[in-house]
Protein backbone atom coordinates (compact mmCIF):
# COMPACT_ATOMS: atom_id res chain seq x y z
CA UNK A 1 0.00 0.00 0.00
CA UNK A 2 1.44 3.50 -0.82
CA UNK A 3 0.02 7.03 0.21
CA UNK A 4 0.13 9.09 -2.44
CA UNK A 5 -0.97 12.76 -0.98
CA UNK A 6 3.03 13.07 -0.02
CA UNK A 7 4.82 15.38 -2.51
CA UNK A 8 8.53 14.84 -1.30
CA UNK A 9 8.31 11.76 0.39
CA UNK A 10 6.62 8.03 -0.08
CA UNK A 11 4.84 6.26 2.77
CA UNK A 12 4.39 2.79 2.52
CA UNK A 13 3.09 -0.53 4.47
CA UNK A 14 4.73 -4.22 4.44
CA UNK A 15 3.01 -6.12 7.63
CA UNK A 16 3.64 -4.70 10.97
CA UNK A 17 6.36 -2.29 9.23
CA UNK A 18 5.88 1.31 7.90
CA UNK A 19 8.17 3.01 5.75
CA UNK A 20 9.18 6.29 5.58
CA UNK A 21 11.16 7.38 2.33
CA UNK A 22 12.81 10.63 1.47
CA UNK A 23 11.64 11.14 -2.35
CA UNK A 24 13.82 13.90 -4.03
CA UNK A 25 16.55 11.52 -5.67
CA UNK A 26 16.99 14.18 -8.46
CA UNK A 27 18.36 16.59 -5.73
CA UNK A 28 19.61 13.72 -3.78
CA UNK A 29 17.00 14.12 -1.42
CA UNK A 30 17.57 17.52 -0.31
CA UNK A 31 15.31 18.72 2.17
CA UNK A 32 13.37 22.01 0.34
CA UNK A 33 10.55 23.38 2.76
CA UNK A 34 8.29 20.94 1.16
CA UNK A 35 9.73 18.25 2.05
CA UNK A 36 10.60 19.57 5.99
CA UNK A 37 6.30 20.09 6.49
CA UNK A 38 5.81 16.71 5.09
CA UNK A 39 7.71 14.96 7.64
CA UNK A 40 5.99 16.35 10.24
CA UNK A 41 2.78 14.69 9.22
CA UNK A 42 4.48 11.79 8.08
CA UNK A 43 6.09 10.41 11.14
CA UNK A 44 3.04 11.12 13.15
CA UNK A 45 0.54 9.36 10.52
CA UNK A 46 2.80 6.51 10.86
CA UNK A 47 2.89 6.61 14.83
CA UNK A 48 -0.85 6.81 15.06
CA UNK A 49 -1.22 3.85 12.38
CA UNK A 50 -1.97 0.81 14.92
CA UNK A 51 -1.24 -1.55 12.45
CA UNK A 52 2.38 -0.24 12.37
CA UNK A 53 4.79 -1.66 14.87
CA UNK A 54 7.82 -0.88 13.78
CA UNK A 55 9.31 2.43 11.23
CA UNK A 56 12.10 1.82 8.58
CA UNK A 57 13.46 5.39 7.40
CA UNK A 58 15.07 5.06 3.99
CA UNK A 59 15.85 7.39 0.61
CA UNK A 60 15.33 6.41 -3.25
CA UNK A 61 18.19 6.96 -5.46
CA UNK A 62 21.92 6.91 -4.53
CA UNK A 63 21.95 9.29 -1.99
CA UNK A 64 19.86 8.96 1.96
CA UNK A 65 20.11 12.44 2.73
CA UNK A 66 21.95 15.59 2.08
CA UNK A 67 20.60 18.24 4.15
CA UNK A 68 18.74 21.24 3.66
CA UNK A 69 18.40 22.15 -0.20
CA UNK A 70 20.71 24.98 -1.41
CA UNK A 71 19.07 25.40 -4.90
CA UNK A 72 16.05 26.34 -3.06
CA UNK A 73 17.97 28.97 -0.61
CA UNK A 74 19.86 30.23 -3.39
CA UNK A 75 16.99 31.07 -5.98
CA UNK A 76 13.95 31.58 -3.47
CA UNK A 77 15.25 35.12 -2.04
CA UNK A 78 14.36 34.16 1.44
CA UNK A 79 17.52 31.69 2.03
CA UNK A 80 18.15 30.61 5.63
CA UNK A 81 16.15 33.38 6.95
CA UNK A 82 12.85 31.06 6.54
CA UNK A 83 14.32 28.68 9.05
CA UNK A 84 15.32 30.72 11.64
CA UNK A 85 12.71 31.28 13.90
CA UNK A 86 11.98 27.34 14.26
CA UNK A 87 15.82 27.36 14.99
CA UNK A 88 15.85 29.56 17.26
CA UNK A 89 12.97 28.99 19.17
CA UNK A 90 13.80 25.42 18.60
CA UNK A 91 10.98 24.41 17.79
CA UNK A 92 11.95 21.45 14.81
CA UNK A 93 9.49 18.70 13.69
CA UNK A 94 10.92 16.78 11.18
CA UNK A 95 12.55 13.88 12.74
CA UNK A 96 10.95 10.48 14.90
CA UNK A 97 12.81 12.61 17.69
CA UNK A 98 11.35 15.51 17.08
CA UNK A 99 8.05 13.94 16.81
CA UNK A 100 8.39 12.29 20.43
CA UNK A 101 7.48 8.62 17.89
CA UNK A 102 7.09 5.73 20.26
CA UNK A 103 7.73 3.25 18.11
CA UNK A 104 11.14 1.78 17.32
CA UNK A 105 12.51 3.72 14.57
CA UNK A 106 15.21 1.78 12.17
CA UNK A 107 17.34 4.07 10.13
CA UNK A 108 18.47 2.52 6.76
CA UNK A 109 21.04 4.65 5.50
CA UNK A 110 21.08 4.01 1.04
CA UNK A 111 23.91 6.19 0.34
CA UNK A 112 25.37 9.40 0.48
CA UNK A 113 24.38 10.66 4.22
CA UNK A 114 25.50 14.49 4.28
CA UNK A 115 25.34 17.48 7.13
CA UNK A 116 21.81 17.97 7.59
CA UNK A 117 21.24 13.99 6.58
CA UNK A 118 22.98 13.45 10.31
CA UNK A 119 19.74 14.42 12.05
CA UNK A 120 18.03 11.40 11.09
CA UNK A 121 21.07 9.26 12.23
CA UNK A 122 21.57 10.74 15.65
CA UNK A 123 17.42 10.43 16.25
CA UNK A 124 16.95 6.63 15.20
CA UNK A 125 16.89 4.48 17.86
CA UNK A 126 18.70 1.96 15.07
CA UNK A 127 20.83 2.20 12.11
CA UNK A 128 21.93 0.29 9.34
CA UNK A 129 23.58 1.15 6.22
CA UNK A 130 24.83 -0.22 2.42
CA UNK A 131 28.34 -1.12 2.02
CA UNK A 132 28.78 1.93 0.01
CA UNK A 133 26.73 4.36 2.54
CA UNK A 134 29.18 7.65 2.96
CA UNK A 135 28.83 9.90 6.05
CA UNK A 136 30.64 13.98 5.94
CA UNK A 137 29.34 16.80 6.97
CA UNK A 138 29.86 20.12 4.79
CA UNK A 139 28.72 22.71 7.06
CA UNK A 140 31.54 24.37 7.74
CA UNK A 141 33.23 23.84 4.36
CA UNK A 142 30.05 26.60 3.02
CA UNK A 143 30.29 28.31 5.93
CA UNK A 144 27.77 26.91 7.78
CA UNK A 145 27.30 25.86 11.60
CA UNK A 146 26.47 22.58 12.15
CA UNK A 147 24.91 22.29 15.55
CA UNK A 148 22.11 19.85 16.50
CA UNK A 149 22.64 16.83 14.27
CA UNK A 150 26.62 16.56 15.68
CA UNK A 151 25.68 17.14 19.33
CA UNK A 152 23.04 14.65 18.86
CA UNK A 153 25.76 12.35 17.29
CA UNK A 154 28.08 12.95 19.93
CA UNK A 155 25.90 11.94 23.36
CA UNK A 156 25.65 8.80 21.49
CA UNK A 157 28.97 8.22 20.22
CA UNK A 158 32.75 8.26 20.79
CA UNK A 159 33.43 12.55 20.68
CA UNK A 160 36.39 12.64 18.79
CA UNK A 161 35.18 10.73 15.41
CA UNK A 162 32.27 13.64 15.58
CA UNK A 163 34.55 16.67 15.89
CA UNK A 164 36.51 15.42 12.89
CA UNK A 165 33.43 15.32 10.64
CA UNK A 166 32.45 18.78 11.92
CA UNK A 167 36.05 20.32 11.52
CA UNK A 168 37.09 18.37 7.81
CA UNK A 169 33.65 19.57 6.49
CA UNK A 170 33.46 18.14 2.53
CA UNK A 171 37.16 17.19 2.25
CA UNK A 172 37.00 13.75 4.18
CA UNK A 173 33.55 10.99 4.14
CA UNK A 174 33.85 8.33 6.30
CA UNK A 175 32.70 4.80 5.06
CA UNK A 176 29.99 2.79 6.47
CA UNK A 177 32.70 0.01 7.88
CA UNK A 178 34.06 2.89 10.12
CA UNK A 179 30.71 3.98 11.36
CA UNK A 180 29.56 0.36 12.54
CA UNK A 181 33.20 0.27 14.17
CA UNK A 182 32.51 3.32 16.65
CA UNK A 183 28.73 2.56 17.54
CA UNK A 184 27.89 5.14 15.25
CA UNK A 185 25.35 2.29 13.11
CA UNK A 186 25.32 -1.66 14.42
CA UNK A 187 25.01 -3.07 10.87
CA UNK A 188 26.78 -2.94 7.10
CA UNK A 189 25.18 -5.07 4.14
CA UNK A 190 25.55 -5.22 0.39
CA UNK A 191 23.72 -2.08 -1.14
CA UNK A 192 21.42 -4.69 -2.62
CA UNK A 193 20.13 -6.00 0.52
CA UNK A 194 19.51 -2.81 2.44
CA UNK A 195 15.73 -2.76 2.28
CA UNK A 196 15.09 -6.61 2.51
CA UNK A 197 17.47 -6.66 5.76
CA UNK A 198 15.71 -3.32 6.98
CA UNK A 199 12.26 -5.36 6.77
CA UNK A 200 13.34 -8.72 8.06
CA UNK A 201 15.25 -6.39 11.10
CA UNK A 202 11.64 -4.73 11.55
CA UNK A 203 9.74 -7.66 11.64
CA UNK A 204 11.92 -9.40 14.43
CA UNK A 205 11.63 -6.01 16.43
CA UNK A 206 7.98 -6.38 15.82
CA UNK A 207 7.70 -9.48 17.77
CA UNK A 208 8.69 -7.75 21.06
CA UNK A 209 6.16 -6.22 23.19
CA UNK A 210 4.76 -2.79 21.62
CA UNK A 211 4.25 -1.24 25.58
CA UNK A 212 7.27 -2.58 26.71
CA UNK A 213 9.25 -1.24 23.54
CA UNK A 214 7.68 2.22 24.11
CA UNK A 215 8.79 2.44 27.86
CA UNK A 216 12.25 0.89 27.05
CA UNK A 217 12.55 4.00 24.50
CA UNK A 218 11.00 6.21 26.50
CA UNK A 219 13.85 5.15 29.64
CA UNK A 220 16.67 5.16 27.05
CA UNK A 221 16.82 8.70 25.38
CA UNK A 222 15.39 10.28 29.04
CA UNK A 223 18.91 8.94 30.02
CA UNK A 224 20.54 11.41 27.07
CA UNK A 225 18.48 13.95 29.46
CA UNK A 226 20.29 13.59 32.66
CA UNK A 227 23.25 12.42 34.79
CA UNK A 228 23.18 8.67 35.74
CA UNK A 229 21.68 8.60 39.02
CA UNK A 230 18.69 10.82 38.13
CA UNK A 231 18.33 9.06 34.78
CA UNK A 232 18.30 5.34 36.57
CA UNK A 233 15.13 7.27 38.97
CA UNK A 234 13.45 8.34 35.62
CA UNK A 235 13.70 5.13 34.52
CA UNK A 236 12.25 2.80 37.31
CA UNK A 237 8.92 4.64 36.23
CA UNK A 238 9.38 3.70 32.99
CA UNK A 239 10.29 0.25 34.53
CA UNK A 240 6.85 0.28 36.76
CA UNK A 241 4.93 1.55 34.25
CA UNK A 242 3.91 -1.43 32.52
CA UNK A 243 3.67 -4.00 35.53
CA UNK A 244 -0.07 -4.79 35.59
CA UNK A 245 -0.39 -4.51 31.63
CA UNK A 246 -1.91 -7.89 29.68
CA UNK A 247 2.21 -8.58 28.03
CA UNK A 248 3.49 -8.57 31.26
CA UNK A 249 1.24 -12.22 31.84
CA UNK A 250 1.31 -12.86 27.88
CA UNK A 251 5.22 -12.56 27.60
CA UNK A 252 6.10 -15.80 30.16
CA UNK A 253 2.97 -17.56 29.00
CA UNK A 254 4.10 -17.60 25.44
CA UNK A 255 7.26 -18.73 26.48
CA UNK A 256 6.05 -21.55 28.35
CA UNK A 257 4.30 -22.80 26.15
CA UNK A 258 6.46 -22.30 22.91
CA UNK A 259 4.60 -20.10 20.55
CA UNK A 260 4.62 -17.00 19.66
CA UNK A 261 3.34 -14.12 21.64
CA UNK A 262 0.19 -12.29 21.32
CA UNK A 263 0.66 -8.57 22.39
CA UNK A 264 -1.93 -6.13 23.56
CA UNK A 265 -2.98 -3.17 20.67
CA UNK A 266 -0.64 -0.38 21.63
CA UNK A 267 -1.89 3.01 22.51
CA UNK A 268 -2.72 5.30 20.23
CA UNK A 269 -0.80 8.53 21.48
CA UNK A 270 -0.55 11.79 19.96
CA UNK A 271 2.71 12.81 19.33
CA UNK A 272 2.15 16.77 19.80
CA UNK A 273 0.75 15.62 23.62
CA UNK A 274 3.52 14.01 24.95
CA UNK B 1 31.62 -15.77 55.69
CA UNK B 2 29.64 -17.91 53.50
CA UNK B 3 26.62 -16.31 51.25
CA UNK B 4 24.46 -17.90 49.31
CA UNK B 5 24.36 -18.75 45.86
CA UNK B 6 27.90 -16.57 45.91
CA UNK B 7 31.61 -18.13 46.19
CA UNK B 8 33.58 -15.54 47.90
CA UNK B 9 37.42 -16.07 47.66
CA UNK B 10 40.84 -14.53 48.88
CA UNK B 11 44.02 -14.89 46.60
CA UNK B 12 46.56 -12.25 47.13
CA UNK B 13 45.11 -8.67 46.90
CA UNK B 14 42.64 -10.08 44.51
CA UNK B 15 38.76 -10.63 46.16
CA UNK B 16 36.74 -12.91 43.90
CA UNK B 17 33.32 -12.70 43.86
CA UNK B 18 31.43 -15.62 41.93
CA UNK B 19 28.14 -16.37 40.77
CA UNK B 20 27.71 -19.74 41.91
CA UNK B 21 24.43 -21.11 41.01
CA UNK B 22 25.19 -22.79 37.56
CA UNK B 23 22.28 -24.75 37.18
CA UNK B 24 20.27 -21.93 36.62
CA UNK B 25 22.23 -19.70 34.55
CA UNK B 26 23.47 -18.26 38.31
CA UNK B 27 19.96 -16.35 38.21
CA UNK B 28 19.55 -14.20 41.19
CA UNK B 29 16.85 -15.79 43.89
CA UNK B 30 16.26 -14.60 46.69
CA UNK B 31 18.50 -15.34 48.54
CA UNK B 32 21.29 -14.76 46.53
CA UNK B 33 19.85 -10.84 46.33
CA UNK B 34 19.68 -10.87 49.95
CA UNK B 35 23.21 -11.95 49.86
CA UNK B 36 25.13 -9.49 47.85
CA UNK B 37 25.49 -6.39 49.32
CA UNK B 38 27.50 -7.98 52.55
CA UNK B 39 29.33 -9.84 49.95
CA UNK B 40 30.76 -6.50 48.03
CA UNK B 41 31.00 -5.14 51.45
CA UNK B 42 32.90 -8.20 52.76
CA UNK B 43 35.25 -7.69 50.08
CA UNK B 44 35.18 -3.98 50.19
CA UNK B 45 36.18 -3.65 53.74
CA UNK B 46 39.09 -5.72 53.36
CA UNK B 47 42.44 -3.94 53.23
CA UNK B 48 44.36 -6.85 51.90
CA UNK B 49 41.61 -6.83 49.15
CA UNK B 50 42.91 -4.05 46.20
CA UNK B 51 40.62 -5.34 43.18
CA UNK B 52 37.74 -7.49 43.13
CA UNK B 53 37.06 -9.94 40.25
CA UNK B 54 33.39 -10.53 39.77
CA UNK B 55 32.55 -13.80 37.50
CA UNK B 56 30.48 -16.79 37.42
CA UNK B 57 30.89 -20.73 37.52
CA UNK B 58 29.29 -22.81 34.59
CA UNK B 59 28.28 -21.58 31.17
CA UNK B 60 26.95 -18.94 32.23
CA UNK B 61 27.91 -15.08 33.86
CA UNK B 62 24.67 -14.06 34.73
CA UNK B 63 20.90 -13.99 33.61
CA UNK B 64 19.33 -11.92 35.53
CA UNK B 65 16.45 -12.24 38.18
CA UNK B 66 15.55 -16.04 39.01
CA UNK B 67 11.38 -15.56 38.22
CA UNK B 68 10.27 -18.78 38.98
CA UNK B 69 11.79 -18.96 42.78
CA UNK B 70 10.86 -15.42 43.22
CA UNK B 71 7.48 -16.23 42.23
CA UNK B 72 7.04 -18.52 44.99
CA UNK B 73 8.30 -15.75 47.42
CA UNK B 74 6.34 -12.93 47.75
CA UNK B 75 8.01 -11.34 50.03
CA UNK B 76 11.19 -11.52 48.48
CA UNK B 77 9.66 -10.33 44.96
CA UNK B 78 7.52 -7.66 46.76
CA UNK B 79 10.78 -6.12 48.60
CA UNK B 80 12.68 -6.55 44.94
CA UNK B 81 9.95 -4.50 43.46
CA UNK B 82 9.84 -1.62 46.09
CA UNK B 83 13.61 -1.42 45.65
CA UNK B 84 12.80 -1.15 41.56
CA UNK B 85 10.44 1.39 41.96
CA UNK B 86 12.40 3.78 43.91
CA UNK B 87 15.57 2.84 42.11
CA UNK B 88 17.22 1.30 44.88
CA UNK B 89 18.48 -1.22 43.96
CA UNK B 90 21.35 -3.64 45.85
CA UNK B 91 22.93 -5.86 43.53
CA UNK B 92 25.95 -4.47 41.83
CA UNK B 93 29.02 -3.08 43.63
CA UNK B 94 27.64 0.89 42.23
CA UNK B 95 24.59 0.11 44.19
CA UNK B 96 26.32 -0.61 47.43
CA UNK B 97 28.82 2.02 46.76
CA UNK B 98 32.16 -0.53 46.34
CA UNK B 99 35.32 2.01 46.41
CA UNK B 100 37.46 -0.89 45.30
CA UNK B 101 37.96 -0.85 41.25
CA UNK B 102 35.65 -3.89 40.38
CA UNK B 103 36.62 -6.47 36.62
CA UNK B 104 33.62 -8.16 35.49
CA UNK B 105 35.24 -10.86 34.07
CA UNK B 106 32.25 -12.20 31.63
CA UNK B 107 32.66 -16.45 31.54
CA UNK B 108 29.15 -16.97 29.24
CA UNK B 109 26.09 -15.79 28.66
CA UNK B 110 25.53 -12.38 29.81
CA UNK B 111 21.46 -11.90 29.39
CA UNK B 112 18.90 -9.15 30.97
CA UNK B 113 19.08 -8.46 34.58
CA UNK B 114 23.01 -9.55 34.03
CA UNK B 115 23.89 -6.30 31.96
CA UNK B 116 23.59 -4.63 35.72
CA UNK B 117 27.27 -6.26 36.38
CA UNK B 118 28.55 -4.81 33.36
CA UNK B 119 27.01 -1.60 33.53
CA UNK B 120 27.95 -1.27 36.47
CA UNK B 121 31.61 -2.42 37.01
CA UNK B 122 34.78 -0.17 36.57
CA UNK B 123 36.78 -3.32 33.63
CA UNK B 124 35.17 -5.48 32.00
CA UNK B 125 36.51 -8.64 30.18
CA UNK B 126 35.09 -11.65 28.68
CA UNK B 127 35.40 -14.72 27.37
CA UNK B 128 35.40 -15.26 23.77
CA UNK B 129 32.30 -17.49 23.68
CA UNK B 130 30.55 -14.98 25.99
CA UNK B 131 27.14 -13.01 24.25
CA UNK B 132 25.03 -10.32 25.74
CA UNK B 133 21.52 -10.18 25.21
CA UNK B 134 18.24 -8.07 27.05
CA UNK B 135 15.75 -10.14 26.71
CA UNK B 136 13.28 -7.61 28.69
CA UNK B 137 10.80 -7.03 25.78
CA UNK B 138 9.82 -10.26 24.25
CA UNK B 139 8.73 -10.86 27.74
CA UNK B 140 7.13 -7.94 27.83
CA UNK B 141 9.01 -6.16 30.39
CA UNK B 142 10.96 -2.57 30.56
CA UNK B 143 14.92 -2.51 30.37
CA UNK B 144 15.89 0.75 32.12
CA UNK B 145 18.79 0.62 34.30
CA UNK B 146 21.12 -1.94 32.87
CA UNK B 147 21.27 -0.41 29.58
CA UNK B 148 20.89 2.77 30.75
CA UNK B 149 24.30 2.62 32.53
CA UNK B 150 25.93 0.64 29.12
CA UNK B 151 24.68 3.74 26.92
CA UNK B 152 26.64 5.84 29.31
CA UNK B 153 29.85 3.85 28.62
CA UNK B 154 29.53 2.84 25.20
CA UNK B 155 27.80 4.01 22.22
CA UNK B 156 23.98 4.65 21.94
CA UNK B 157 22.63 2.87 18.81
CA UNK B 158 24.11 -1.04 19.58
CA UNK B 159 22.70 -0.54 23.67
CA UNK B 160 19.52 0.88 22.05
CA UNK B 161 19.24 -1.89 19.00
CA UNK B 162 20.22 -4.72 21.85
CA UNK B 163 17.21 -3.40 23.99
CA UNK B 164 14.26 -2.84 21.50
CA UNK B 165 15.45 -6.91 19.47
CA UNK B 166 15.17 -8.06 22.67
CA UNK B 167 15.82 -12.11 22.63
CA UNK B 168 16.07 -12.40 18.74
CA UNK B 169 19.42 -11.54 18.74
CA UNK B 170 22.82 -11.57 20.62
CA UNK B 171 25.97 -9.49 21.07
CA UNK B 172 29.17 -11.62 20.22
CA UNK B 173 32.41 -10.84 23.28
CA UNK B 174 34.28 -9.72 20.30
CA UNK B 175 31.75 -7.05 18.98
CA UNK B 176 31.34 -6.01 22.55
CA UNK B 177 34.89 -5.20 22.50
CA UNK B 178 35.07 -3.14 19.37
CA UNK B 179 32.48 -1.59 20.84
CA UNK B 180 34.10 -0.38 24.03
CA UNK B 181 31.75 -2.62 26.02
CA UNK B 182 34.35 -5.20 27.31
CA UNK B 183 38.39 -3.85 26.69
CA UNK B 184 39.64 -7.47 26.26
CA UNK B 185 38.43 -11.29 24.83
CA UNK B 186 40.70 -14.00 25.90
CA UNK B 187 39.71 -17.75 25.04
CA UNK B 188 37.17 -19.25 27.74
CA UNK B 189 39.96 -21.21 29.56
CA UNK B 190 42.22 -17.92 30.08
CA UNK B 191 39.62 -16.42 31.45
CA UNK B 192 40.32 -16.31 35.21
CA UNK B 193 43.89 -15.98 34.86
CA UNK B 194 43.76 -13.10 32.76
CA UNK B 195 41.58 -11.82 35.51
CA UNK B 196 43.86 -12.33 38.22
CA UNK B 197 47.11 -11.23 36.09
CA UNK B 198 45.36 -7.59 35.43
CA UNK B 199 44.47 -7.34 38.83
CA UNK B 200 47.77 -7.97 39.51
CA UNK B 201 48.40 -4.77 37.92
CA UNK B 202 45.90 -2.69 39.34
CA UNK B 203 47.18 -4.19 42.57
CA UNK B 204 50.17 -2.06 41.95
CA UNK B 205 49.60 1.12 41.95
CA UNK B 206 48.61 3.01 45.31
CA UNK B 207 44.86 2.01 46.43
CA UNK B 208 44.08 5.70 47.84
CA UNK B 209 44.75 6.82 44.35
CA UNK B 210 42.82 3.99 42.37
CA UNK B 211 39.57 4.48 44.50
CA UNK B 212 39.91 8.52 44.31
CA UNK B 213 40.60 8.31 40.65
CA UNK B 214 37.08 5.55 40.63
CA UNK B 215 35.31 7.67 41.99
CA UNK B 216 36.27 11.44 40.09
CA UNK B 217 35.37 8.94 36.97
CA UNK B 218 32.11 7.98 38.22
CA UNK B 219 31.15 10.88 39.85
CA UNK B 220 31.47 12.51 35.81
CA UNK B 221 28.71 10.32 34.71
CA UNK B 222 26.30 12.07 37.24
CA UNK B 223 26.61 15.20 34.82
CA UNK B 224 23.89 15.75 32.13
CA UNK B 225 25.57 14.88 29.61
Amino acid sequence: MSDTSYKTLKLERRGPVGWLLFNRPEALNAMNAAMREELAGAWLELDNDPDVRVIVHTGEGRAFQTGVDVAELASDGVGMERYRESMENWDLHFTAWHQKVAKPVITAVNGICAGGGFHWVADADVVIAADDAQFFDPHVSVGQVVAPEAIGLLRKMPFEAVMRMALVGRHERMPASRARELGMISEVVPAAELRTRAQELAETIAKNSPAAMAATKRALWGALESGLTEACRQGAKEVVSVWGHPDQDEGPRAWAEKREPKWAEPAKHDGAAR
Amino acid sequence: MSYAGLAVEREGPVGWLIFDRPKVGNAMDAAMLADLPKAWRELDEDPSVRVIVNTGNGPSFQTGLDVRQLAKDKDALREQSRRTKRAELLITAWHNKVATPVIAAVNGTCAGGGLHFVADADIVIAASDAVFCDPHVSVGQVSAFELIGLARRAAFEPTARMGLIGRHEKLPAERARQLGIVSEVVPPAELRDTARSLAGKIALNPPDEVRHIKQLLWRALEDPA
